[in-house]
């Protein structure tokens, strides 16, 4: 209970400086709020309109009440640039992020965490020490270096990947051939942000392994005549994962944004790259309306490793 | 351990194996199924941006590719080739001056997209239906009213003398149907297929907002002939992946990064320029001290040296500015302009005129050290260092910083400021002086002190004949140079790459309001 508590206090947090900020911005609160494109769009009617919505002739304390007023009805602005609301552009986007930063994050995981465990089981070994070094000067490169490493190699000059984008505009593909072709787009980002991510889903299991080994119940488990695999992932594996589903929790969070360089190089139409033209295009509704699902989703993620820590070690509830 | 020893390599293979596998699944999968049949001609435009909006005159972003994606479905009464005004829905025009109105001649072989017939009551409505709900780009108060005089001919009666009537509202303002607008009362939220029935060469086809998309077919009914290709389309490809895609084929057309212009031509490609449409100016102070003096300002423009700006900060991809605003290559360029050519000692010579002695390295008056701040957006970061590096080498010590682009705005909105860069274009047309001398607005000089130039300025708009208000346009650049209320740095070169297959070109004065774009649809037509 007293953790539901905590998330409201920082989600109104959250709430409360996604309204402050645009109107902290020098010059018009209504140009702030709505970007350069209002000084086009707006006719005197539309600015009556608009101020009487966000309440910007009222004191600040009735300004957030409309302005919590509109969010509960799912209103997250309107954006000048997109000529629709905020909600709708950022849903067009989502799941096209979803599915990069998602595939990549699992990919990500269970290979670092097979791997670190591996790595960890015989530490100082020659593959331990080959994977540690390898995974270390991949993951070492920005994702966007890498991207741009993996389009010119592959797309420009040898040609087997497509340089930018989501699927192939018009191609007249459908059902099976859609889908590859989406994954065709998908491969290289994907695999850029892979990389990336492997190098710290793989330490902090290997880390841990090592501790974890020390412990007199590995001892046992092996003294009990247990085949090797079971003692690797069922004994000392179960307890290298804990800092791995925290970091996996924070990156899940930061999902929404994290791949902005990589979907700017490879021209995908994910979240990341939407916030990019919003930068560019000054469209602050559609700014903040990603800041807040961004916040959003940092809080349910760290909800969710909340939660999933009981159950995957018992210990923490009694922790408390 | 004997049975670790067997497992190991095993896993270890599979680990290595798996991608390895997928990635050659997936190679051969694509390289079997990536060749399409094509049985129609078409033709792909690449664009970084992508998405510019619904193609419909209400629901397109207001820049010029939305215009341009706009302008396909849409047409207008007037329209430009490369070289002047040619006929579009009208086929013929005549001004009458005693009435102050226009009297245009339509097609009457036009056929919207859904089969109905075009007639002067479509040109009615629309103009009617802008005083309500006004075009974006069109201010609707210039036409008092418009009459059908029978069902090809329409009379627009202005609402005062215009000069560039054609350029802003006859070949700007898109012609809806008046069976489908008639019934449109929120035209901005208007996205359904009938939004998008026009007369022009092209249909819609698709659109999609997050891929940045559009698929255009064509409308083999068009009243000026058959369009070149049946199939036009617009993707999104990012801005440093366009020359790869050109080279390997994958479009027809983009606009290219002038650091790449020769290695397109290597690849045999065709390179098209834009006249200079945009400019970056040093913005002046003019209403605080010691800026408000025109001598100043003089000593200012004569400090930098605008040819080795753009080698330096442009790497040449550019023309140095003329302080008179309209670029040397326009048609409304005054060869007589005050140049201001490069002079430090004639700078220095001016500013000791103003009383101001040069100690040490700086120019001081009344034992204070001349400072003037400069501010400017990021893009801006490397000419504003060259503007500093040239005015301390004759003595103004320059406090120069780069801040939030809207912090600029809204400071130099406020006069808060001594010198700042901005730029803007629509330099094709004279009435942008207006816009950009004596208008509302931070992008704007705001200099209205000259009564001179007021009075020109005003002239210039008014003044129907052509040849008459070239040589107001002339007077006016003339003063303004002489004032230098804003000193023109330079105008950027713009290139779009193609291969050949359809003659893009730069439409005259740029496409409707002057969108300097070479995306003019009658090159798909012809």
């Amino acid at each position: 209970m007293r953790n539901v508590i905590t998330y409201v206090i920082a989600f109104l947090f959250i709430l409360t400086l996604n309204f402050l900020l645009p109107r902290m911005l020098p010059g018009d609160p209504l140009m702030a709020i709505y970007g350069n494109e209002a000084l086009i769009a707006m006719t005197p009617e539309l600015k009556a309109h608009l101020v009487e919505r966000f309440a910007l002739d009222q004191p600040l304390w009735q300004q957030f009440g409309a302005y919590l007023l509109a969010l509960v009805q799912g209103d997250l602005g309107h954006s000048y640039y997109y000529n629709s609301s905020v909600s709708s552009v950022v849903l067009g986007r989502l799941p096209w992020t979803l599915l990069l930063v998602g595939t990549a994050l699992i990919i990500s995981t269970l290979l670092g965490i097979v791997l670190g465990i591996e790595s960890g089981w015989r530490r100082g070994s020659r593959r331990d020490k080959s994977l540690l070094t390898s995974l270390m000067a991949v993951s070492g490169f920005p994702d966007f270096f890498l991207g741009i490493l993996l389009l010119i190699g592959f797309s420009v000059t040898w040609k087997i990947f497509p340089l930018s984008g989501a699927i192939t505009p018009y191609s007249g593909l459908s059902g099976a051939a859609l889908v590859l072709d989406v994954l065709h787009h998908l491969f290289l980002p994907l695999t850029a942000l892979t990389l990336c991510h492997i190098g710290a889903s793989y330490l902090l299991p290997r880390n841990t392994m090592v501790t974890v080994l020390k412990n007199p119940y590995i001892l046992m488990a092996k003294a009990k005549g247990l085949p090797d695999r079971v003692v690797r992932y069922k004994h000392a594996g179960r307890n290298a994962l804990l800092p791995v589903i925290t970091q996996t929790g924070i990156q899940l969070g930061r999902m929404v944004t994290g791949a902005l360089f990589v979907e700017i190089v490879f021209a995908y139409p994910g979240l990341g790259y939407l916030t990019y033209e919003a930068l560019l295009a000054r469209d602050y509704p559609v700014l903040q309306g990603v800041l807040l699902i961004v916040a959003v989703s940092v809080l349910i993620a760290n909800f969710l490793v909340d939660l999933s820590y009981s159950k995957l070690d018992p210990r923490i509830r009694y922790a408390h | 351990m004997p049975q670790l020893k067997t497992r190991m390599p095993f896993r270890k293979a599979l680990l290595i194996l798996l991608p390895l596998a997928l990635v050659c699944c997936l190679l051969v999968i694509f390289y079997g199924g990536r060749e399409q049949p094509s049985e129609s001609i078409s033709y792909t435009i690449a664009d970084s941006t992508g998405d510019w909006g619904y193609p419909s005159p209400y629901t397109h972003y207001s820049r010029g590719p939305g215009y341009v994606r706009m302008s396909f479905i849409f047409e207008t009464l007037v329209w430009k080739d490369d070289s002047s005004f040619v006929p579009a829905l009208a086929k013929d025009w005549e001004y009458v001056e005693e009435e102050n109105a226009y009297i245009f001649e339509l097609h009457d072989n036009v056929t919207w997209h859904d089969g109905t017939n075009f007639t002067a009551g479509d040109v009615v409505f629309t103009f009617e239906y802008t005083k309500q709900h006004s075009y974006q780009w069109v201010d609707s108060s210039l036409v008092e009213s418009a009459e059908a005089i029978d069902e090809y001919t329409v009379k627009l009666y202005l609402s005062q003398p215009y000069a560039p009537f054609f350029q802003s509202v006859a070949g700007t303002q898109p012609i809806i149907p008046k069976h489908i607008w008639q019934n449109v009362t929120e035209p901005e939220k208007f996205t359904d297929a009938q939004a998008v029935i026009g007369t022009g060469p092209y249909t819609l086809a698709d659109y999609s907002q997050e891929h940045g998309t559009y698929l255009y077919k064509a409308y083999s009914d068009y009243y000026l002939g058959k369009p070149a290709v049946d199939e036009l389309k617009f993707v999104k490809i990012s801005e440093a992946m366009i020359p790869s895609a050109l080279e390997q084929g994958l479009v027809n057309a983009g606009d290219v990064p002038p650091e790449i212009v020769s290695a397109m031509e290597e690849a045999e490609l065709t390179i098209i320029t834009a006249p200079h449409a945009w400019n970056a100016k040093l913005v002046i102070n003019h209403q605080k001290e010691p800026l408000s003096s025109k001598q100043f300002r003089q000593a200012l423009a004569y400090a930098i040296n605008r040819t080795s700006l753009v080698e330096i900060t442009q790497r040449g991809h550019a023309l140095a500015g003329s302080p008179g605003m309209m670029p040397p290559t326009s048609d409304w360029y005054y060869p007589g302009t005050p140049q201001y050519e490069y002079d430090p000692a004639r700078a220095k010579q001016l500013l000791e005129g103003l009383n101001y002695t040069l100690e040490n390295d700086y120019f001081t008056k009344d034992g204070e050290e001349l400072e003037l701040e400069l501010i400017a957006a990021a893009e801006f970061e490397e000419v504003g260092q060259f503007v500093k590096d040239q005015l301390e080498a004759v003595g103004i010590k320059i406090d120069f910083s780069t801040l939030e682009a809207k912090t600029v705005d809204a400071r130099v909105e406020a006069w808060d400021f001594d010198l700042s860069i901005y730029g803007h274009g629509g330099l094709y047309e004279p009435s942008i002086l207006n816009k950009v001398i004596v208008g509302k607005g931070f992008n704007s000089a705001r200099y209205d002190s000259n009564q001179t130039l007021n009075q020109l300025l005003e002239a210039q708009l008014s003044e129907m004949d052509a040849e008459e208000r070239k040589e107001l346009v002339w007077q006016i650049q003339e003063i303004y140079a002489e004032d230098l209320p804003a000193l023109t740095l330079y105008y950027p070169n713009w290139y779009w790459a193609h291969d050949g297959s359809i003659d893009l070109f730069y439409t005259k004065d740029g496409i409707a309001i002057g969108i300097p774009i070479p995306l003019n649809r009658l090159a798909f037509v012809r």
